[in-house]
């Protein structure tokens, strides 16, 4: 009788033949008595039989509930009722000291205890002894919250419960981590004994410093102290960082052709063929909800209009870090460069700039042609005259912020992160670990993050550190060597780009003569850095022209912020997909786009995503025929390049150097980019 | 290791063969010791069969007598040769369709119960004379590892009845997003959500699921270390991550390869959860299922699955984990919970499919989210 795993034919040995045998004959009685419904006294003992010797049977469990409830229907004696719980709970504990991990003898108990006739002091008593055999049992930890809630037991004795287990023992994750949740409830509800919360937090600072100093190798602390840093410096309301145009700039925008570079900063400058200008405001954190009555926009344009705004993002989730809406100007012939003030109000944020409006012949000026190709090579690139004017870096003064009454004293935030900081420090003089590391590199970026936000501190970060932290813990922990380097990354990236000394250095000039799409001929040259993610967008934000070739970037997740990228070479990289590049189906103005020598369709692609339907299935669109172009199995590559390009007016693009490339995923481009002039140096017609 | 456990001493590369020849006779015949789990039969069926696709090993299994004809012409003698053959596909599929509770009409479906299938013969009542069930105890566990089985054998799934399933699913789920495994009563936690999503995923109708509630559920369960607890506010534990993680994709809340996209902008905090996940490498090589526990086998799957629907297994020192994994490769095939103890069922299909996660030759690809091979799913 093959097809079906079944019981033994030899058992091993005697004992377990007896064994064997007795569990048959309780199962065969059991399952009778189940199915004939009876639930005399004898037939009871024989569930619990069956139950004592395998806790497993929740078959069993489940009888002796209907048993239960049989039998105390006409019950009405308390003490009655009461000893036929008790025997349950009698049943129970007996399986539970055979395998106390058995979900459905725990939930057994919770039924019983449920009905409210038993002694939940009893149950504390029973937990000690379990809690002390294994301090782990998730079970018992779980069944301990259950009974505190039944016993109304207050959270603050409990929280003595976990101090007294840590105390014994602080490798106890299991004890950290319900004190962590009972502490989250406390100080949310600011019990009386648990505020100020600085008051609290520091004093957990000081209980979990005995343990990280006792074993720094345990784990456990160490995330607790993970925990208390994200209490200590959790975001508040979302505040405004940064926007283009930026803060007090003055923003120069002509329209049907190039601005006269002599006049203004390029970093300030844009020109439209379409009647409008971007706004966009990036935050501190993902918000949603931005509309035009969240957000007041004053300008003189025009009044009464209701602006839309979009959330940068590729989800439909509705929040975003940085949102978008675009502001008409009139269609003024105005070259007196007046200059029309704009105030954008968002919660207790706002920022104000003007907007200086010029009318310009597309013939005038220095423009070159808009079908001429543009090179990404190094003589392209010069570190032209110096420029007088600075990039527009979020600085101090940037966005101005009310400060709420209610924000938690940003003195102690910094006292005590800079406390933190000098301890790591000391310990990781004496000793290797590397989540000690990993800690201090969160606590450093931490510091430098809050030292950021307040006004007039000393500017000095902590950058180097950090990435040295980080380099130690690649060659340290090699095997999460990856992660590692993201974080390094990003704080790279933020060094690179935060202070205007540094971000000018990587500041370049494009060409002699530029397109017209291109009114900002500086390019940001961020190639060559070894970076696998990017970050401070909230820096880049006027950026039209980006190099981040020859990096190692797998993920360009952000990208989407920069409105205004009009070129972008992605080339010599890591991407591996085409969903990779998802951010670019947001980025409007790009017209130059580098991909080349990456690993696109060097790898397997997921083809089951658009055959079942998702809520995130809208990404890919309905009204567009792939199989107009593409007939046989490689269709799903194909439907990838779609996603991302069929919004796009792509004139220039490099493809070439990616695995998905032949001559008919060429010809396929041409198609679904109409506007192409240029694919991989050679014209299109 | 002592010199009582010499004979258990760990083999030097995946011994594909043996692992096998392990499965084959799980597949023939259970030892003694998994008596008490014969509530579970169909998931201990799962694992075997599961596990012999993941090896492409189905093709081999049932075991026949083929007759040889030897001696002189003049004194014929016949003996048998012990051969295997492919697996009777039909004969599972109808041995796993045997325990399927079958409402006795429609209006059934409304009575509150649970029509899936049962988890094992002995908790089967025949129906009573008017076809009512006595006492039905189909399981959510069960069910979702009788239509794997199907899958994997190749069964027609739609000449299933998915509404007697489903719409009865819809009983078990509670008000605040979780399941229960069983209608007449059962912890609610993030297992029975998974499998919810997995039916519903596999019978490809998600009417059986409110999928918004079941979503916010698990977002309750992440912790504030990136992990998810099996309820919230537990402790975060590498099963239950499991669960949240393959039940979202599942749902379609998560995409694959999260990482290179938006990870900011996901529902659940994926920087902690990949944090939290890549800490379970213990410096053993080997994955644990919660901090400061030993590694254990049967992690290498868990954690390692979350990785891989994350997009981050590449994370893992994948060199290390498969040293560990092989301490606990038992000689006689088949893999053991740690080092140098006997081999289980439970452990021995979690680490093969933790292999197929490392890329082993010859190994099928695994769909992580559903528990079966690629080609299955």
């Amino acid at each position: 009788m093959h097809g079906r795993p079944r019981k033994p034919q030899k058992p091993v040995d005697d004992a377990s033949i007896a064994k064997a045998a007795k569990l048959r004959v309780l199962q065969a009685q059991f399952f009778q008595n189940h199915h004939d419904k009876i639930y005399a006294k004898e037939a009871l003992e024989i569930s619990a039989k069956l139950l004592e010797t395998n806790p497993e049977a929740y078959t069993a469990w489940n009888y002796r509930k209907l048993a239960v409830e049989h039998n105390l229907r006409s019950e009405t004696d308390p003490d009655a009722i009461k000893a036929v719980l008790d025997e349950e709970l009698r049943v129970v504990e007996s399986a539970l000291r055979r395998n106390f991990k058995c979900y459905g003898a725990w939930h057994h108990r919770k039924w019983v205890l449920n009905k409210g006739y038993s002694s939940v002091d009893h149950e504390f008593r029973l937990l000690d002894q379990f809690q002390k055999a294994d301090s782990r049992n998730f079970h018992a930890w779980s069944y301990r919250r259950f009974v505190a809630a039944l016993k109304n037991m207050s959270e603050e004795e409990e929280l003595k419960y976990t101090t007294d287990m840590i105390e014994t023992n602080f490798s106890n994750y299991s004890a950290w981590h319900n004190r962590s949740v009972l502490l989250s409830h406390l100080l949310k509800q600011k019990i009386e004994g648990f505020t100020p919360r600085e008051k609290v937090l520091t004093e957990e600072y000081e209980l979990v410093h005995q343990a990280l100093f006792t074993d720094p190798d345990d784990q456990s602390g160490w995330f607790y102290h993970f925990w208390l840093l994200d209490q200590t410096v959790t975001p508040g309301a979302p505040v405004l960082v940064s926007s283009w145009p930026a803060h007090g700039s003055d923003l120069f925008v002509s329209f049907k052709g190039n601005l006269d570079g002599g006049v203004s900063s390029s970093f300030t400058s844009f020109c439209s063929d379409k009647g409008a200008f971007p706004l966009i405001i990036y935050f501190n954190q993902s918000v949603g909800g931005i509309n035009s009555s969240t957000v007041t926009v004053k300008h003189l344009f025009d009044k009464n209009e209701d602006l839309i705004w979009v959330p940068l993002a590729t989800n439909n989730s509705g929040n975003a870090q940085a949102w978008v809406t675009f502001l008409r100007f009139p269609d003024v012939k105005d070259d007196s460069l007046k200059a029309y003030p704009v105030e954008v109000k968002v919660g207790h944020s706002q920022c104000a700039f003007t907007v200086s409006l010029r009318s310009i012949d597309s013939k005038h000026g220095e423009g070159g042609s808009d079908m001429e190709m543009i090179v990404w090579k190094d003589d392209s690139f010069h570190a032209s005259e110096p420029l007088l004017l600075s990039p527009p870096v979020v600085s101090l003064d940037q966005a101005t912020t009310n400060k709420e009454p209610e924000q938690i004293d940003s003195r102690w935030h910094e006292e005590t992160l800079a406390n933190e900081i000098a301890l790591f420090q000391e310990l990781l003089s004496e000793i290797n670990c590397k989540i000690g590391k990993l800690t201090l590199a969160r606590l450093l970026r931490a510091h430098d993050k809050m030292i950021y936000k307040m006004p007039f501190a000393d500017e000095k970060t902590h950058s180097k550190e950090v990435l040295d932290l980080f380099s130690d813990l690649m060659k340290l922990d090699p095997s999460h060597s990856r992660y590692y380097k993201d974080e390094h990354s990003l704080v790279l990236m933020e060094q690179v780009v935060s202070n205007r000394e540094s971000l000018l250095t990587y500041c370049w000039k494009y060409g002699e003569a530029h397109p017209s799409y291109l009114c900002n001929p500086i390019c940001l040259r961020l190639s060559k850095l070894s970076l696998s993610r990017i970050g401070s967008f909230e820096n880049l934000l006027w950026v039209q022209m980006l190099d981040l070739s020859h990096n190692e970037l797998w993920s360009i997740e952000g990208l989407e912020a920069m409105q205004l990228l009009s070129c972008l070479n992605l080339s010599n990289n890591k991407l591996r997909s085409f969903t990779a590049l998802e951010p670019l189906k947001l980025l409007k103005s790009l017209k130059v786009l580098n991909i080349s020598y990456n690993e696109i369709g060097a790898h397997s692609i997921d083809t089951s995503r658009y055959l079942f339907s998702s809520p995130l299935s809208h990404t890919v669109g309905d009204d567009w025929n792939i199989d107009a172009y593409v007939t046989d199995g490689v269709k799903m590559n194909y439907w990838e390049a779609a996603v991302i390009f069929k919004g796009l007016y792509l004139t220039q693009l490099d493809v070439v150097g990616n695995a998905i490339v032949d001559e008919k995923f060429n010809l396929f481009l041409t198609h679904i980019l109409p506007s192409l002039v240029w694919l991989d140096g050679d014209r299109v017609y | 290791m002592d010199a009582g456990q010499s004979s258990l001493s760990p083999t030097t590369s995946f011994d594909r063969d043996r692992h096998v020849r392990f499965l084959k006779m799980m597949f023939h015949g259970l030892p003694s010791g998994y008596q008490e789990q014969e509530i579970n039969h169909l998931t201990l069926a799962y694992f075997v069969i599961s596990g012999l696709d993941i090896f492409g090993a189905l093709d081999q299994v049932a075991l026949v007598w083929s007759p040889i004809h030897i001696g002189e012409q003049t004194r014929p003698m016949t003996v048998f040769q012990r051969g295997f053959m492919p697996v009777d596909k039909e004969e599972i599929a109808n041995w796993v369709l045997s325990f399927q509770a079958r409402p006795k009409s429609k209006a059934d479906l409304e009575n509150g119960q649970f029509y899936g299938f049962h988890g094992s013969r002995t908790s089967m009542f025949p129906p009573d004379s008017s076809n009512v069930l006595i006492h039905n105890n189909s399981h959510l566990a069960s069910t979702y590892c009788a239509l794997a089985i199907l899958k994997i054998v190749g069964y027609n799934l739609s000449s299933i009845d998915p509404d007697s399933i489903l719409i009865s699913m819809k009983n078990l789920q509670q008000p605040d997003g979780s399941f229960m495994p069983i209608h007449t009563g059962a912890e609610a936690d993030l297992r029975f959500v998974f499998c919810a999503a997995a039916i519903c995923f596999v019978l490809n109708n998600w009417s059986g699921i409110d999928r918004e509630k079941a979503k916010d559920y698990i977002l309750n369960c992440q912790s504030y270390d990136g992990g998810f607890g099996l309820v919230p506010g537990s402790e975060s534990h590498g099963g239950a991550t499991y669960c949240a993680v393959a039940a979202l994709r599942l749902m379609g809340f998560i995409e694959d390869d999260l990482l290179s996209k938006m990870t900011s902008s996901s529902i659940i905090n994926v920087p902690l959860l990949l944090e939290w996940s890549l800490q379970r490498q213990t410096i053993g090589g080997g994955l644990q299922g919660r901090p400061n526990k030993a590694s254990d086998s049967c992690y290498a799957f868990w954690v390692g699955g979350v990785l891989k629907i994350l997009g981050a297994h590449k994370f893992l020192d994948k060199e290390a984990l498969c040293e560990f994994l092989l301490t606990c490769q038992s000689q006689y095939g088949g893999f053991s919970k740690f080092p140098g103890q006997l081999p289980d069922l439970y452990h021995s299909f979690y680490a093969m499919s933790a292999f197929s996660l490392l890329e082993e030759p010859d190994l099928k690809s695994l769909c992580v989210e559903l528990g079966v091979t690629d080609f299955a799913a």
